[in-house]
């Protein structure tokens, strides 16, 4: 493995320190990232109410017209006449 | 007899959630804003306001998760490394499939700072590092940080920071010696 001379290391860190030392934030940069922030927080919340709505509805609309796609008439099991369901001693 | 005041906790509204969110954040921003915004910078960002802004953009989102300030922190850092590799990908795809944006020059900090010769070419050869060599450096020289933490920050093990900052600093070593 190589050896790094600390030279390099104390070179390094005066050169990052120095270009470090020359970013300064903008003054109004809390306000802008905020104002940014609550309106994309904003957008988020109602798009996703809107994707809830739309799932909600489509799914309302796929039940309603399965409900309505349903035989009109008595089901499979309940095929004979009512009076023939009635037990004959009378127990129903 | 003494009485104990045992007062229910009224439960938190969305609105007071909100505002314990923005304080927090607001804390947050003033603490650590100027740090992360220099080490978007020294990674490499194009636009490193637009990064940091985006960082916290996601500890706002996730604040519920993330209370205790050490973490948030750490959360920082982890997501502007990852955001400025990102970015510095996508910028180098782009210049590569455009190669008249190549000669597009955008400003940087050593533009602005009054650097050394030798500083200079440090930061030129720096800046041409694989982006994972560049963050092992930065975050360990510049920041001072310990190799667990710069693990998490990188979301790779300790023993890969070794790795990526013995190469990064022998790179450094051996392009500067060349230059000489």
């Amino acid at each position: 493995m190589n050896t790094v001379p600390d030279d390099m290391e104390r070179r390094l860190r005066e050169t990052l320190d120095t270009l470090a030392a020359g970013v300064h934030p903008a003054r109004d940069a809390y306000r802008t990232a905020r104002g940014d922030w609550r309106r994309r927080e904003r957008r988020r919340r109602i798009v996703l109410a809107l994707l809830v709505a739309v799932v909600f509805t489509v799914a309302v609309a796929i039940g309603l017209w399965v409900l309505n796609q349903a035989p009109a008439g008595n089901g499979a099991i309940f095929t004979e006449p009512a009076a023939a369901a009635v037990h004959p001693d009378g127990r129903g | 007899m003494r009485r104990t005041e045992s007062r229910p906790q009224p439960p938190v509204t969305a609105a007071e959630g909100d505002e314990e969110r923005e304080a927090g954040v607001a804390r947050l921003f003033d603490l650590h804003y100027t740090s992360m915004l220099r080490l978007a910078a020294l990674l490499g960002a194009d636009d490193p306001e637009n990064v940091v802004a985006e960082a916290y953009y996601q500890i706002y989102r996730k604040w519920r998760k993330v209370r205790d300030a050490g973490a948030a922190e750490a959360y920082l850092r982890s997501i502007i490394c990852n955001l400025t590799r990102m970015r510095i990908r996508h910028l180098q795809v782009v210049r590569r499939n455009t190669p008249a944006l190549r000669v597009e020059s955008v400003a940087s900090p050593e533009d602005s700072v009054l650097l050394r010769d030798d500083q200079r070419a440090l930061v030129g050869i720096l800046r041409e590092l694989p982006a994972r060599q560049r963050e092992a450096l930065v975050l360990r020289y510049w920041q001072g940080l310990k190799e667990t933490e710069i693990a998490a920050a990188m979301g790779i093990s300790p023993g890969s920071v070794k790795t990526h900052a013995a190469r990064g600093m022998a790179a450094l070593t051996r392009r500067m010696e060349a230059r000489r």
